[in-house]
């Protein structure tokens, strides 16, 4: 009974422990796993006053980056706040991952803080950026054992929809009314260009 | 044009040299357009329809080639054996599975002129699947011709530095745990 307060004790201490430790780190930090330290806690080996076998974690905050100020602090959403309005694409994967997931889904609204545009602009450059494989450590997990086919790769790039919803255009139509076949996406069609050339998005 | 020799220049103006193109990550069409360039003379000076000046090309890693947009499902390649019922439609996809070289063969092929002259250019044209070329091929090659797009970066392929440098666009609030 003494041994099972004991574990409990210590459970509750680490749970306050990582507590502290998520609200002083930035979210790039794994977390700490919170029952190794049960587990590895001997309950027969309990003695008072003498803990054997126990490993104590400490909650530390390490900041990897100091917090910038952005050039316009007083906007309501984080891209408008550092000028990124109609700048970014599928391949700044760098401003990308900072709004997924590790599993590669995207973060909600009322966390990150994006207004509803620049939110459903940003999760379509991601799904475009998934399917090129810009992202390749942001993949759901697979079930364990599981041993995938190997697929023929054909690399692709600015793909709209997914792949297997897409069904071949067998008549492309006349001259006057060719069935087109989309690239990119309509909601990046304000995008800045330095070229003349305009933005084609149905080849 | 006074230091070489007359017929050096001779020899520089017409002979037919070779160039290399790598394919990997490009659009085939962007591919094609510059191989049709070549292999008609027309970034010559000397360019002629009927004076052959074609020069020979090398376009390799074929396998790897990028299509923008959902066009490895959509876009589909048609042709009719000649006899009834032989009408047959194959997406990039299939085809490309088939024959690595097919689809950038019919992309040049559809931007060459529609004269004689073509099936000459095309045998003109070398394609090859992958990066491992014959050696005859590899002694002739004069230029590597520089890639139409830029291929973007991976996550993975970013350095530990460059992704410090880069600030944190949002800051998670307190109670906010990520999975």
């Amino acid at each position: 009974k003494m041994a099972t307060y004991q574990i409990r004790r210590s459970v509750l201490a680490m749970q306050h422990l990582t507590r502290c430790f998520n609200q002083n780190v930035f979210r790039r930090i794994t977390e700490v796993p919170l029952f190794s330290a049960a587990e590895k806690i001997q309950s027969r080996g309990f003695r008072q006053g003498e803990r054997t076998n126990t490993s104590a974690v400490e909650g530390i905050s390490v900041g990897t980056q100091e917090y910038v100020q952005p050039p316009n602090p007083e906007k309501p959403c984080p891209i408008c706040r550092w000028n990124l309005k109609h700048k970014y694409s599928y391949e700044d994967v760098l401003l990308l991952s900072q709004f997924i997931r590790s599993d590669g889904g995207m973060l909600p609204r009322r966390v990150t803080g994006l207004c509803a545009e620049e939110h459903y602009k940003i999760s379509a450059c991601v799904k475009m950026a998934q399917r090129t494989g810009l992202l390749p450590d942001h993949k759901p997990k697979l079930p364990e054992g599981h041993v995938p086919k190997s697929k023929p790769v054909l690399n692709r790039y600015l793909t709209r929809w997914s792949i297997d919803s897409v069904k071949p255009i067998l008549k492309k139509g006349l001259k006057w009314c060719k069935v087109p076949m989309p690239v990119g996406d309509p909601c990046l069609k304000n995008n800045i260009r330095y070229t003349l050339k305009p933005l084609y998005t149905k080849h | 044009m006074s230091s070489f020799t007359k017929s050096a220049q001779q020899w520089a103006t017409f002979a037919r040299s070779w160039y290399l193109i790598d394919a990997r990550m490009q659009p085939p069409g962007k591919i094609a357009t510059m191989c049709s360039v070549r292999l008609q003379g027309k970034h010559k000076p000397i360019y002629h329809a009927t004076s052959d000046c074609g020069d020979h090309v090398v376009v390799m890693n074929t396998r790897h080639i990028a299509f923008s947009g959902n066009k490895w499902e959509q876009k589909v390649y048609s042709s009719h054996t000649g006899y009834p019922g032989g009408f047959k439609q194959v997406t990039a996809a299939q085809l490309h599975q088939k024959d690595p070289k097919a689809i950038v063969k019919l992309a040049i092929y559809g931007m060459l002129p529609r004269n004689l002259l073509r099936r000459t250019m095309m045998q003109r044209l070398h394609l090859f699947p992958d990066d491992d070329l014959p050696e005859d091929i590899l002694c002739n090659l004069a230029e590597e011709l520089p890639q139409p797009r830029k291929i973007p970066r991976k996550l993975s392929e970013y350095t530990q530095e460059e992704r410090d440098a880069f600030p944190m666009i949002w800051v998670p609030p307190e109670d906010f745990r990520m999975k």
